[in-house]
């Protein structure tokens, strides 16, 4: 991919369109999630916005990305490339994929890509698709978010199949999904969200289309591919040249191994970069393992976040970027490896070691290391009060690493998820819990010149019997600090039965008894600079 | 006797009063005085009245300004043990995802000043553990030593059970002298994040406002006096001295009634208003009646209350243009404010505006900003843009075009927001556009968007002053309840609204007002079971079928199979007051010709038009004029772009129409997507 491409588009540009079509893709792709967000049934759609929307060129290459899911910027693409590959599209079809190794992430992301016909044209002129995470896709435990060992553990796998045909869901094949999860009328209700948000993609590009003719537009998408490409490249031009490298490790993969080191080679050469992962540890026994669109997007993510204004997340971004992950690491892993923890934990690791080969290229412009965990965790069970099965999923945010000019942000979600919370009041209506406590991790920020952010602690009894599962990390190694700053504390998960704390690994399943406690305390951010010297200690 | 009765709203430059008396209408602005607001209030009153009695209704941006520049009292946060950092952690995202400089605004209590008690109900009012009355002398002693002015109490589910909170409230106000709100009373709703802000930023603007209005009443006698509220409505000074935070969104609410009263009176009543000013524009849609939401957010902070929906976007007449390393042509969000300002206010502006642009096009006439107050000087806008131009590969005159292109885009994306995204099609509606800049940038909004009509209303100028004279008492409350409508026992919700009639009866009551006088509108807000959002309903008609009509509207599907839910009881109650009416003469002619000043030099899609200039003071109802034309008046410019046609109507309105094209296209109908 190593090229600069030339720009596919015949018709010369002018600046003025191509920001009033930046403005439509961009809106496009929010509307979009607007319609998702807001009529669908998981807590992670809808009160967590853990989703994305895009709008695609005729190629499947990507033109926008909304303002949602960063993990899902490089892998939205793949999804939409496994759907033409894999299935023949016709007007009003849509297709449904979850599947880790051909276009999917981890399965509890489920994306749905439509073709968009234009009136009298034999083949689609734009893709639009989007993806939500879904509470529940079956598997061992609930919430689909197991401590698994192979992918035949983690739930229902979807590859590249029509869900919609000619514009009517196809029954059967919803009917053999539903039958495969927990929680099928919430399941159902997502996936009709899903449908209406394509919909509207689709309408409203078609809008576009006969407002502006389909030429000028299709024109204009390879023109902000072009435009996403020169603005990622200013911003590597500015890097100095070099050959960077950095390590960084996951603790463990939940099944007794680790660390799993994380070694990058950055080497900038003029306004390209080469990004090499061949070091790192070969792919685990247990969940934590990337595919290739993880370790693609997590690398987006951080030279996204060094251009200096805002761009689209499209094809473009991607051509100055050479991307090297070899095959069977834990950064690109082969079926049938166990994922589901790749899309949430191993790409926060990709982030901080990528950022930490650059802070030696570009030192004063990178923070510190942020909490480097989405401390996913899933309660399940049957509720007493319904007697209905439910599996509740959060992640919980921690402590944002200094950055070089200020203090790191307290129990924020950083880098590659910025999902909301669910308001504790929500909670304790929908599930039998009872939140015990929900506050700051005072002292878990790194000290420095500039504190690391603070993590959180969180405590949530079950009020029955029920399954715990978390997929942590940062327990054992802390996010590190920069410049001489203190790394952040690491995080802690703890089990309170009967008064007794119980300490439990960063990756556990537990099935406990009615009225234990789960107390996860998330990881502070490090520090950037040296302390001043009166500087006092702090305790957790 | 003709009532006389007068709206003040203090605006950022000018405090605006608009005096009714009878048929009769006249119009003042004082410079503001923001130091002290109410000095301006004042002094203009004295101006304008002497002494006479005379019903008052005021727009205060106090409040708001208290809580955007973060100068209001020193507030304490009572919670429940263990929750004390909400407000702090808040949903725990960060606003911008790929800026790493990202900031989160502070909460409006510092930790310091937070407390938590032991005690915790559950969600359906259940005490899980009652509250210790004995940590409440040691709370007591440290709110004296904090010297605290107010204080929030906000305890988890308190919406269904507030014996905590009152407990708390009535051994605090025993002790300490401050001002004390409690959530259930400001907010009896689920999600404890968004209904802690809220009580908190009520507990902080709080005494701010009271004392304000206490300054005010003092000097315009305090029962004659009413307030604006964010909801659109009125209530008497003494309610909002309780509830200053039922006035922070107050400033473009007047604006909005001032619009859609102005449409109904002149024969639209589905109208969407578009407030253009210098920083940032905003937007509001009426399909026959206010809309209201009860999702909006002041800076980042959420407050739940019911306000006029109104949708604002950070792109204004002083909003800067720039080219990016990429090549693209941008505007915004940056802008130039009021100082330096636009380079043609040769206040040391040196980056391009969209005023700029403007006025390089013809689209604002150089002598008569502000009646020739001020002269707009376009010599060194030729030469900055020329070189802007130059930079693009651009002719400076599309250059400029661009410009404004890229400024209506995020203009037209807002409209959409509030049209389209929810089921309502543009073309039947009329753009009410005021704002200084409003009436030059709407034709081409109203092209885009399929707006078959604009209406710059002869008052652009006071409309929020206006508004504030054309408006109710209304007083909202809600209550969550979460229940499923399946099964539902019709008595339960019957007595959810008896208990919110109750409130509302007696809180009028007290000021007054005979119950006979309360109108009282019943709905609810209803969701599928488990979904996040919720949609308003009216109590009336089968509730499940028009729940799921709305829902189909909004989000274009629904499902009669789902079961839905009620998640919260809402009445609104509303006392209506005497309308003055516009003042309106009889119909003269399509001759214009009187009003027009010269001939002025237009730009339109590269091309140039030599165009009428004309006074709008000048023009009388029944006259036209063709495109292109500049109506020129104090503080607003309507274009008249060639492919539209302009005339007045009997209340002096200028209605602007695109010719030839009978029935716009809709946007929708022009792609068929198979």
């Amino acid at each position: 991919m190593n090229k600069k491409s030339e720009s596919p588009a015949a018709v010369p540009w002018d600046p003025v369109t191509l920001e009033v079509f930046r403005n439509l893709f961009y809106s496009v792709a929010e509307e979009m999630g607007v319609a998702l967000c807001r009529t669908s049934f998981s807590p992670n759609i809808k009160e967590r916005r853990d989703y994305s929307c895009a709008v695609f060129d005729g190629e499947g290459h990507m033109v926008a990305q909304g303002e949602h899911m960063p993990v899902h910027l490089g892998s939205m693409p793949l999804s939409v490339q496994a759907a033409i590959e894999h299935t023949s599209m016709g007007p009003g079809d849509m297709v449904a994929v979850n599947d880790p190794f051909c276009g999917g992430t981890h399965l509890p992301d489920i994306t749905l890509v439509q073709p968009v016909y234009l009136e009298g044209d034999d083949k689609p002129t734009f893709y639009v698709a989007n993806r939500a995470h879904h509470s529940d896709v079956g598997g061992m435990s609930p919430g689909s978010m197991p401590l698994s060992r192979s992918i035949y553990q983690e739930g229902i796998r979807i590859p590249p199949v029509r869900i919609v045909k000619e514009d009517q869901v196809d029954a059967d094949l919803m009917a053999l999904i539903l039958a495969n999860v927990r929680t099928p009328t919430e399941r159902e209700g997502d996936l009709t969200a899903q449908v209406a948000s394509n919909r509207t993609g689709a309408r409203r590009l078609g809008a576009i289309a006969g407002k502006y003719g389909v030429d000028v537009v299709v024109d204009y998408m390879h023109h902000l591919q072009s435009y996403a490409e020169r603005m990622t490249r200013e911003a590597i031009r500015a890097i100095p040249d070099g050959v960077y490298e950095f390590e960084d490790c996951l603790d463990d993969d939940g099944q007794g191994n680790g660390p799993l080191p994380i070694v990058v080679t950055l080497t900038i050469d003029g306004d390209e970069a080469r990004i090499d992962f061949t070091g790192s540890a070969p792919q685990a026994e247990g969940s934590v393992n990337a595919i290739y669109a993880i370790t693609l997007s997590a690398v987006m993510y951080c030279f996204r976040v060094i251009v200096p204004f805002a761009i689209p997340s499209n094809y473009g971004t991607l051509q100055p970027l050479e991307i090297v992950a070899p095959e069977g690491s834990l950064l690109n892993a082969r079926p049938p490896a166990a994922v589901a923890g790749g899309n949430v934990e191993t790409s926060q690791r990709i982030v901080d070691t990528v950022l930490g080969a650059l802070s030696q290229a570009i030192p004063g412009r990178i923070p510190a290391a942020s909490s480097g965990t989405m401390n996913n965790l899933t309660l399940g069970g049957t509720d007493p009060r319904t007697g209905a099965a439910f599996a509740y999923y959060e992640t919980i945010a921690g402590g944002m690493g200094a950055r070089p000019g200020s203090d790191g942000l307290d129990a924020t979600h950083t880098h590659m998820t910025n999902s909301l919370n669910t308001p504790i009041e929500a909670l304790e209506h929908a599930y039998p819990f009872l939140v015990r406590r929900y506050e700051i991790r005072r002292g878990s920020g790194g000290s420095g010149r500039f504190r690391g952010g603070n993590g959180i602690r969180r405590e949530i009894e079950l009020l029955c019997p029920g399954q715990i599962t978390i997929l942590s990390d940062r327990r054992l190694n802390p996010p590190y600090g920069l410049d001489g700053g203190s790394p952040g504390r690491t995080g802690r998960n703890i089990l309170i039965e009967g008064g007794v704390e119980l300490e439990i690994p960063s990756k556990a399943s537990v099935w406990v008894q009615q009225h234990t406690t789960i107390s996860i305390r998330t990881p502070g951010g490090g520090g950037y600079g040296q302390s001043p010297p009166d500087e006092p200690p702090e305790s957790d | 006797m003709a009532r006389r009765i007068i709206g003040i709203d203090t605006g950022g430059t000018f405090t605006d009063f608009v005096l009714m008396d009878g048929g009769e209408i006249t119009v003042h602005k004082e410079p503001s005085t923001p130091d002290n607001p109410a000095r301006a209030v004042v002094s203009g009153f004295r101006r304008l009245l002497g002494t006479d009695p005379v019903e008052v209704v005021h727009g205060s941006t106090v409040a708001t300004n208290a809580l955007l520049e973060r100068r209001g009292s020193r507030a304490a946060l009572i919670t429940t043990a263990g929750f004390e950092d909400v407000l702090t952690i808040g949903r725990q995202t960060r606003t911008s995802i790929y800026e790493l400089d990202v900031e989160k605004a502070p909460p409006l209590v510092p930790r310091e000043r937070t407390f938590g008690v032991a005690e915790r109900v559950g969600p359906q009012g259940d005490v899980l553990e009652t509250l210790d009355l004995e940590q409440l002398p040691g709370l007591v002693r440290s709110l004296l030593e904090l010297e605290i002015d107010s204080v929030a109490v906000c305890l988890l589910h308190a919406y269904a059970n507030p014996a905590h909170e009152v407990a708390i409230r009535s051994a605090i106000e025993a002790e300490v002298a401050a001002f004390i709100t409690a959530s259930h009373e400001v907010l009896p709703e689920f999600r404890e994040y968004e209904r802690c802000s809220t009580t908190v930023a009520n507990a902080y603007v709080g005494p701010v406002m009271a004392s304000y209005l206490a300054d005010i009443g003092e000097h315009l006698e305090p029962d004659r006096v009413r307030i604006m509220q964010s909801n659109g409505g009125i209530v008497p000074l003494s309610a909002a001295q309780r509830r200053g935070v039922q006035t922070i969104l107050s400033g473009p609410a007047g604006g909005v009634v001032g619009g859609f009263e102005i449409g109904r009176t002149a024969g639209f009543d589905h109208v969407i208003t578009f407030d253009m000013g210098g920083t940032s524009t905003d937007v509001s849609l009426s399909p026959g009646h206010i809309s209201r939401t009860a999702e909006s957010f002041i800076g980042e902070l959420p407050i739940r209350l019911p306000v006029i929906d109104v949708h604002t976007v950070g792109a204004g007449g002083g909003s800067i243009a720039f080219r990016d390393p990429g090549g693209s042509l941008r505007v915004g969000p940056r802008s130039a404010g009021a100082v330096p300002g636009p380079i043609c206010y040769d206040r040391g502006g040196e980056e391009i505006t969209v005023t700029d642009a403007n006025l390089y096009l013809g689209h604002l006439s150089s002598r008569h900003f502000l009646e020739g107050a001020q002269e707009l000087l376009i010599d060194p806008v030729t030469e900055a843009l020329s070189r802007f131009a130059a930079d693009l590969g651009l002719a400076p005159e599309t250059a400029a075009e661009g410009i404004l292109s890229v400024a209506n885009a995020t203009m037209e994306r807002a409209i959409r927001v509030i049209s389209m995204e929810r089921g309502f099609d543009p073309r039947d509606f009329t753009l009410v556009c005021f704002g200084g800049a409003g009436a030059m940038h709407a034709a081409d909004l109203a092209r885009n968007l399929g707006i078959p009509r604009i209406l710059v209303p002869q008052a652009a100028g006071i409309l929020s002053a206006l508004g504030m004279l054309l408006a109710d008492y209304v007083r909202d409350y809600s209550q969550t309840l979460l229940l499923s409508l399946h099964g539902l026992d019709p008595t339960v919700l019957e007595m959810a609204f008896v208990e919110l009639e109750k409130r509302a009866h007696h809180e009028y009551k007290e000021e007054g007002f005979a119950t006979e006088r309360i109108l009282t509108e019943r709905s609810l807000d209803m969701r599928y079971v488990g979904q996040g959002f919720e949609l308003n309903v009216p109590m009336d008609g089968d509730l499940t079928e028009q729940f799921h009509q709305r829902h189909q509207r909004r989000y274009g599907y629904s499902d009669p199979n789902r079961p839905v839910e009620i998640v919260n009881v809402r009445l609104r109650a509303v006392a209506r007051t005497e309308k003055p009416s516009l003042p309106h003469d009889e119909i003269v002619g399509e001759d214009a010709s009187d009003a027009v000043l010269g001939e002025h030099e237009m730009v339109f899609a590269g091309e140039r038009y030599p165009a009428c200039l004309v006074a709008r003071s000048k023009l009388s109802p029944g006259n036209q004029l063709a495109g292109p034309a500049l109506v020129v008046e104090y503080s607003t410019t309507t274009v008249v772009p060639p492919d539209f046609h302009c005339q007045v109507d009997r209340w002096h309105n200028l209605i602007l129409e695109p010719t030839g094209l009978r029935s716009p296209r809709r946007a929708e109908d022009v792609g068929e997507v198979r």
